[in-house]
């Protein structure tokens, strides 16, 4: 602050808190003894106000874009409608504000609308299918039978001839061709021919032309023309298959991550085991969210635990179900079905014991150990937690002892010793 | 026999694991010693030295033969393998140098003093892991445990025996003491003799 700033403005007002009113400049306001900031003078309207003279605006837009019928016109109309009709069509146009219109109308800009400026109101031969026609329109009999091979023959070249005759207006060139109007000549020839092998005239034939001709009519067809299929950039992005599910942001950062593709990513299989809510106490009071543990494996030697806690319940539980596949590990089973030895982990008060059972033991273990081995794929396991039970550290104590199972061939290594698996010299080789 | 000392031989080898040492010292007993012996037998120790309260020199500072000397003996070996062998007890005592050259021999000074002794042990560590991480007595000072084969052969197949629990994790090892010397448990169901059990080790 400046020293040659008057005294005054240090007691009149204060200069962080808005000011009361824009002219006070001059004569200044005694300063508030309060430490609240002043209300402004003038309220803000909750809506827009709308001056008369843009209403005007409005009006006079909407009478230049959709005029009123002049003298000519109704001339005209009267011309062409009874007055019954004209009356209905004034009171049509009397229905709708030509404001609204205005405001509301607008011309279509999606993809499904009309290239052409239509009414619809009667068949156009170039753009539009043609109409259905009634079975009463064929004359003469309607019975056909299967045509023999010659007849089938016959039909066939004389249905491809008028496809060339289609395709070639000017007749079949026919001499010494260019290499290229060669191979589009056979080209065009092999599908007049596909065409008409595959024409109902040349398998069915009958007594009446007709009736035959109807046969490929597509105006006697039962099927509906296909809708128009729209080709053009926002079509292709917008367009959903059945089967394809909502793109997840995190899921494809995971797969990247993962270098994995979807169908690996499916058969992972994933549970959450632990959800409950945790507070965290501030002073704005406490702030509720969930927490959530989930484990994934493939039930085939992988195994993982994530976490994960967010305010949003499904976000949480997305967060947790994400890190358990990034951290999933190889879990070694001996025979693919059990663990290597006996494991003894412990983590904060938890201990968890695992045991080496036989084959056709089974899981016979509590219920987080269990969702864990059939998760990494283990079938034959005994488990005990003899101090505490506490969930997470179940979970958490139970995948590092699994992960960090000692191998035989480790320690025969460590030792210089050899070891070898008694059963599958036994069995000859013949367990897994 | 004390199995005191043996509990304070346990716990200091686990300690040195923990604090990954290469090289730790016991006090010289027979128990110990056979022991030891055991223990490196199986793999768990790189090296046992009777010594005094200094040190052994280590295997690379100790003198060694020069790379010629090396080389002209692994020819000698290639073309007169039995050479490896020691000359039998007639051919000792001749004048006559041995074919593969001077040996080499690392004089370890003991102390006369049986006190002064002790027993220099070699730690082994693999995969940044001790390779001997727990070992624990069995029989304990005022309890002494005897087992026969069969019930040995019962702790070697993981099953409880005696009221000892079975070498359920894997390479686990038990030492036990028997009229034969100290053994491993598996070499004890294999001659068939029993004894009495002193620690595992894994």
């Amino acid at each position: 602050m400046s020293v040659w700033r008057p005294a005054r403005c240090l007691f009149s007002r204060s200069t962080t808190l808005p000011k009361p009113s824009a002219s006070t400049s001059a004569s200044h306001q005694p300063r508030p003894f309060h430490s609240s900031c002043p209300r402004p003078a003038r309220r803000r309207p909750h809506y827009p106000s709308i001056k008369a003279s843009d209403l005007q605006l409005l009006n006079q837009a909407a009478s230049e874009s959709y005029p009123k019928y002049n003298t000519d016109e109704t001339a005209l109309l009267r011309k062409r409608y009874t007055p019954a009709q004209i009356a209905a069509i004034k009171a049509a146009e009397a229905a709708i504000d030509p404001r609204d219109l205005l405001t509301q109308g607008q011309q279509r800009t999606d993809p499904w609308r009309l290239p052409y400026e239509d009414d619809l109101a009667d068949v156009d031969p170039v753009t539009d299918h043609a109409d259905k026609l009634p079975p009463s329109a064929i004359v003469g009999k309607k019975d056909f039978r299967l045509a023999n091979a010659v007849e089938r023959d016959e039909a066939m070249s004389r249905i491809a001839n008028e496809n060339l005759a289609k395709m070639y207006p000017d007749g079949v060139p026919d001499g010494q061709l260019s290499r290229k109007d060669q191979e589009k000549l056979e080209e065009n020839m092999e599908a007049a021919f596909t065409q008409a092998a595959m024409d109902p005239r040349a398998v069915y034939t009958g007594s009446n032309p007709r009736a035959l001709e109807a046969l490929a009519d597509p105006r006697h067809s039962v099927i509906l023309p296909d809708l128009p299929r729209i080709e053009n950039r926002m079509a292709r992005q917008t367009r959903r298959l059945a089967d394809e599910e909502e793109e997840d942001p995190r899921q494809k950062r995971l797969l990247k991550y993962l270098d994995w593709d979807k169908d690996k990513l499916r058969s992972i299989r994933v549970k959450t085991l632990i959800v409950h809510g945790v507070t965290n106490q501030t002073r704005m009071g406490k702030i509720r969210s969930l927490y959530y543990l989930t484990i994934a494996g493939n039930g085939n030697g992988l195994l993982g635990v994530g976490e994960g806690k967010s305010v949003e319940p499904e976000e949480g539980r997305k967060q947790s179900v994400m890190a358990a596949i990034r951290n999933l590990r190889p879990v070694p089973r001996y025979e693919n079905r059990t663990i290597y030895g006996d494991l003894e982990k412990k983590v904060a008060a938890t201990k968890v014991q695992l045991f080496a059972r036989p084959p056709g033991f089974g899981l016979r273990v509590q219920h987080l150990i269990f969702e864990m081995a059939r998760a990494a794929g283990l079938q034959d396991l005994a488990a005990r937690t003899p101090r505490s039970r506490n969930k997470m550290n179940v979970i958490k104590a139970t995948w590092e002892a699994l992960c960090s199972q000692k191998l035989p061939d480790e320690i025969a290594r460590a030792r210089g010793k050899k070891l070898v698996d008694v059963r599958k010299v036994y069995y000859g080789g013949s367990v897994h | 026999m004390s199995l005191v000392n043996l509990a304070h031989v346990c716990s200091h080898l686990q300690n040195a694991s923990k604090a990954r040492l290469g090289l730790t010292s016991i006090p010289v007993s027979k128990l110990h010693v056979n022991l030891m012996l055991g223990l490196q037998k199986e793999g768990f120790l790189s090296s046992v030295t009777l010594g005094g309260t200094a040190p052994p020199k280590p295997f690379l500072l100790q003198s060694q033969s020069a790379p010629e000397e090396l080389e002209k003996m692994a020819n000698t070996l290639a073309e007169e393998p039995w050479n490896a062998y020691p000359p039998p007890e007639a051919e000792k005592s001749s004048p006559h140098p041995s074919p593969l050259g001077k040996e080499q021999v690392y004089e370890v000074h003991v102390p006369q003093n049986p006190a002064r002794r002790r027993l220099w042990l070699g730690l082994k560590y693999w995969n940044n892991e001790p390779v001997l991480k727990h070992m624990r007595l069995i029989s304990k000072p005022t309890r002494r445990i005897w087992l026969n084969s069969e019930d040995l052969g019962k702790i070697t197949r993981t099953r409880q025996a005696g009221f000892v629990k079975g070498l359920t994790s894997p390479g686990e090892c038990m030492f036990v003491t028997t009229d034969r010397g100290i053994l491993e448990a598996r070499e004890c169901v294999e001659r068939r003799v029993g004894g009495m059990v002193l620690c595992r080790v894994s």
